[in-house]
């Protein structure tokens, strides 16, 4: 049994230990918010922070994630209650398919964690990780450089779920 | 995303069923209420959500309910270009009703909801906003209409005193939901001429309104066809040829079998099948299948850098020198004028086999039982999905039904439903609900990939340096034979045994390719600039790697084939390649207009950063037009791209963000390909798997880009497509602007 803390709440799973993290979150806790796009870490769909890190996932197995903090998506923001950053994105209309952006406001999430006020150096550095096949690519820049904007003037919050409960999803199709 | 339901205001009526509208509540049901649509057949094998299904459904698009829910069933597939924002926006604008408060539901299938060029259920060609705009507008328009003219009866009052304001019904100050009309409104009959709006009352088309999907985007909460899961679905990989085409001839599972989370392997039409708990048990046991594959014998022989006459670029080129091409076009007399040409310029260029790589691989869930099949699928053909499946999971057409999702990206790559037909095939196989997932590797290594294409140019000039004639010939793979071949399983009538379906696609191939041309394989190579002689060819060269719509589809290449040429023109007359172009298009006002504008916005060629150079490409498609104009560096044989201007000309702009965005989508995009998109093969096999070795560009890659949008006052064209065509060319100008070297190859290799 692998115990870890999965957005703020603990949890137990048994399966094996060379299984990545994304299957796991995905198929045996049912949050989808985490993509599958290429199963070598290169595209970054599959983000998660992982202590804080973004990290990429479905080569990650759950071998290396005993006792750490896992933050998905769904642990950042809700519909309901927007992250800073999630505001941002959504003002500036930022995503088109929208299948990679889990990943993108992950790494930049991390990005605003350490950096409050990132250059567009810096934003490339540490977005780079991350593909978005649709070219989301300058309004990804502008929401960040909004939100951090917006997190400066003490506006906000870069996380707003401290616990997230699984029962709570709801897709929108 | 509902208004809310006003209830302050006691307004006597007359002739609202009380007793059916608390039967309907009290039932859960939402009953009551207005649905309308385009006037179609009642064919319907789908039961609208949210309507009580003893109401009458002749049309599809739009329910008001009796409890002020608009639903608009979104007839197109969101995968990114905006139509999710931009059809929406378009109803609520005669609707007079905000956009955001407008329920919009991925819509199943349905007669009402197909595309009016394609005749099919279709995503695709640029035309959703196109095609949708007038008609959605009178449905809206109708629609509320009716809800006045219901009001003004039940209140009696004139119908002109009955004015409406983002969804409500106001009289004397007071605000009344439409919902609280919508009963009385089902019992009127429909009108059909409602007036539309002037652009001047537009209060949300044209505006900078948020995407309608964005918060569903940034919260994860967006459900893609990957995202679908329920009780006891499992999950299904798929081991296919190494070689596209080939078939299975025999396998042993064995080792296989006892691989963690294991329930069934099953021999498909094209592959062999785990099925496991989960979608990365079944992919884990996949290498331990053996199987033996019977090889397609054309595609096994091809390579692409053989050196030999009839394989690899050598297929083309024989090709280009055959006297097999077929006349396209023709206008003037260009061999006579050959005869008399002060000037020949003539060149060849190429462009490889490209992938789609959406971010979402290819998935399809499906679950069959008593004879009934349902898919979800995130796909830009449901129809042809649809008729596909009903063929490879032998169940009749009309017992499918498809929920549709978001799709992670389309690109075109989804309007093919081959990964539907595995699905279907592996549930009918192994008799489980199985979603199936494709690797990236799959992905990469079993698309319907954009053709291909070699094009030589012929072009000659008269006495004042203007273009006398222009000679294209176009050498590659085209789309229809394989469309063909994929789509006749699917539109055939269900009477026909499978054996002759599978005659007649096959037939079809070849009775496409030795008499028609698809107009796919030419678009673009000749049509923008003036010239009094104009002849374009096509000659089919084909190794046989499936093919297929790849985002602007024939455009994606004659773009760069056609502006390359223009430019080298240009140089050779010592002209500047803004002044060259925009003589050649007196006829072509729009695209001479926003190549003007580029060229200002960029300010071409004036005050650029020391070591900076510009090049521009000018390209009409899906009735849009565009003018790119790239900035470059090339510093010890490294391209790096600072900027890039786009000016595009699509008519009336729905929604000016989306337009916008669309167009850094289409120029980033088109810099994928033109830096390193490049599908290769060695004896069949493609070499490329993922994205380490078919790379997209990145954010630090990604140049500054600057948009403008040409004002219109006419109807809508495309945008999804248009903003990628002119890119490779722009960059390639830009770097013969920098380095003296012209590259006609795709992708641009700097030689080190």
């Amino acid at each position: 049994m692998i115990s870890f803390e999965l957005n703020g709440k603990t949890t137990e799973v048994t399966v094996a230990p060379d299984t990545a993290l994304l299957w796991v979150v995905r198929d045996h806790l049912k949050l989808k918010g985490s993509k599958f796009g290429c199963g070598m870490g290169l595209c970054g769909a599959c983000s998660m922070l992982i202590d804080g890190e973004s990290t990429r996932t479905c080569v990650l197995p759950m071998a290396a994630i005993q006792g750490r903090k896992v933050t998905t998506i769904e642990g950042i923001g809700t519909p309901d209650m927007l992250s800073t950053l999630q505001s941002a994105w959504v003002e500036a209309s930022v995503a088109q398919c929208g299948y990679c952006q889990s990943g993108q406001l992950v790494s930049a999430t991390a990005l605003l964690r350490k950096n409050s006020n990132p250059s567009d150096n810096e934003i490339d550095e540490a977005m780079s990780g991350n593909i978005c096949r649709c070219g989301t690519y300058p309004n990804i820049k502008k929401a960040i450089k909004q939100a951090a904007k917006d997190l400066g003037e003490d506006s906000g919050q870069l996380q707003m779920v401290a616990y997230f409960d699984p029962n709570s999803i709801q897709q929108e199709a | 995303m509902t208004t809310s339901r006003s209830s302050d205001i006691a307004l006597e009526r007359k002739g609202v069923n009380t007793t059916r509208r608390n039967f309907l509540k009290n039932m859960s049901l939402v009953g009551g209420g207005l649905v309308v649509g385009l006037p179609v057949t009642g064919c319907a094998n789908v039961l609208l959500p949210n309507a009580h299904e003893s109401v009458l459904q002749p049309n599809a698009l739009l329910q008001i309910t009796s409890d002020n829910v608009v639903n608009f069933y979104l007839p197109r597939s969101e995968m990114g270009q905006g139509i999710y924002t931009g059809l929406t926006t378009i109803v609520g604008e005669e609707l007079d009703l905000d956009p955001q408060q407008i329920n919009v539901i991925n819509a199943g299938l349905h007669e009402d909801y197909k595309n009016t060029e394609f005749k099919l259920q279709v995503t695709g060609g640029s035309n959703s906003i196109r095609t949708h705009f007038l008609p959605l507008r009178h449905l809206a328009a109708n629609a509320r209409l009716v809800i006045r003219q219901a009001a003004a009866q039940q209140l009696n009052l004139n119908l002109a005193d009955i004015q409406t304001d983002n969804g409500k019904i106001m009289i004397k100050g007071k605000a009344l939901d439409y919902g609280e009309f919508a009963d009385y409104a089902n019992t009127l009959p429909f009108p059909e001429d409602a007036p539309l709006k002037d652009k001047h009352e537009f209060k949300y088309i044209g505006k900078d309104n948020r995407r309608l999907d964005g918060v569903a985007k940034a919260t994860g909460t967006a459900q893609f066809g990957i995202d679908v899961d329920f009780e006891g679905l499992c999950g299904a990989a798929l081991k296919r040829c190494p070689i596209m085409g080939g078939t299975v001839k025999s396998f042993n599972d064995s080792d296989a079998k006892g691989m963690p989370g294991v329930k069934s392997i099953v021999k498909i039409h094209n592959g062999v099948a785990v099925v496991a708990d989960h979608y990365y048990q079944a992919k884990n046991a996949l290498p331990k299948l053996k199987i033996q594959w019977n090889l397609p014998k054309t595609l096994s022989k091809f390579s692409s850098d053989s050196t030999a006459a009839d394989n690899g670029k050598g297929l083309f080129k024989t090709a280009l020198d055959s006297d097999n091409a077929t006349n396209v076009f023709e206008k003037g007399d260009g061999l006579t004028a050959l005869k008399h040409a002060h000037t020949v310029i003539s060149a060849e260029y190429w462009a490889p086999y490209l992938a789609h790589a959406t971010m979402e691989p290819m998935n399809c869930t499906a679950k069959l039982a008593d004879n009934r099949l349902e898919l979800w699928v995130g796909c830009q053909s449901p129809e042809l999905a649809k008729n596909l499946a009903a063929y490879y999971a032998h169940v009749p057409a009309e017992n499918i039904i498809i929920h549709s999702t978001f799709l992670g990206g389309g690109f075109g790559r989804r309007s093919e439903s081959d990964f539907v037909a595995e699905a279907a095939a592996i549930a009918r196989a192994s008799n489980l609900p199985i979603k199936l997932c494709w690797s990236r590797e799959d992905d990469l290594q079993n698309d319907s990939y954009r053709p291909a294409s070699m094009a030589r140019f012929t072009v000659s000039l008269n006495k004042a340096g203007l273009i006398d004639s222009w000679t294209v010939k176009r050498a590659g793979p085209q789309l229809m034979p394989y469309a063909i071949d994929n789509v006749v399983d699917g539109i055939m009538p269900s009477i026909l045994p499978n054996s002759l379906v599978d005659w007649m696609s096959k037939a079809g191939y070849r009775l496409y390719n030795s008499l028609l041309v698809d107009h796919t394989s030419v678009e673009g190579l000749y049509e923008d600039y003036d010239a009094p002689h104009k002849s374009s060819d096509h000659v089919t060269a084909d190794p046989g790697l499936p093919v297929g719509a790849w985002r602007s589809v024939g455009h994606s290449y004659s773009g760069f084939f056609k502006e390359s040429m223009m430019d080298e023109i240009a140089a050779l007359q010592n002209q500047d390649s803004v002044d060259f172009r925009l003589k050649h298009l007196k006829n072509n006002p729009k695209l001479a207009n926003v190549l003007k504008v580029a060229a200002e916005k960029a300010a071409w060629n004036k005050g650029l950063p020391k070591g900076h150079y510009q090049g521009v490409a000018v390209h009409a498609s899906f009735s849009s037009f565009v003018a790119q104009i790239a900035q470059v560096s090339v510093v010890n044989n490294q391209l790096f791209v600072h900027r890039v201007v786009c000016a595009i000309d699509c008519g009336l702009a729905i929604n000016p963000g989306i337009v916008k965005a669309q167009m850094e989508s289409g120029i980033i995009d088109g810099l994928s390909a033109a830096l390193y998109g490049e599908i290769t093969l060695q004896d069949g096999v493609v070499q490329q798997s993922n994205y380490h070795d078919y790379p997209a560009l990145r954010i630090h890659k990604s140049p500054e880009i600057d948009v403008v949008i040409i004002d219109s006052d006419e109807a809508p064209t495309g945008v999804g497509e248009p903003g990628l065509p002119p890119i490779a060319a722009a960059v390639a100008n830009a770097i013969f602007a920098a380095t003296g070297t012209r590259l006609r190859s795709l992708p641009l290799k700097l030689e080190g």
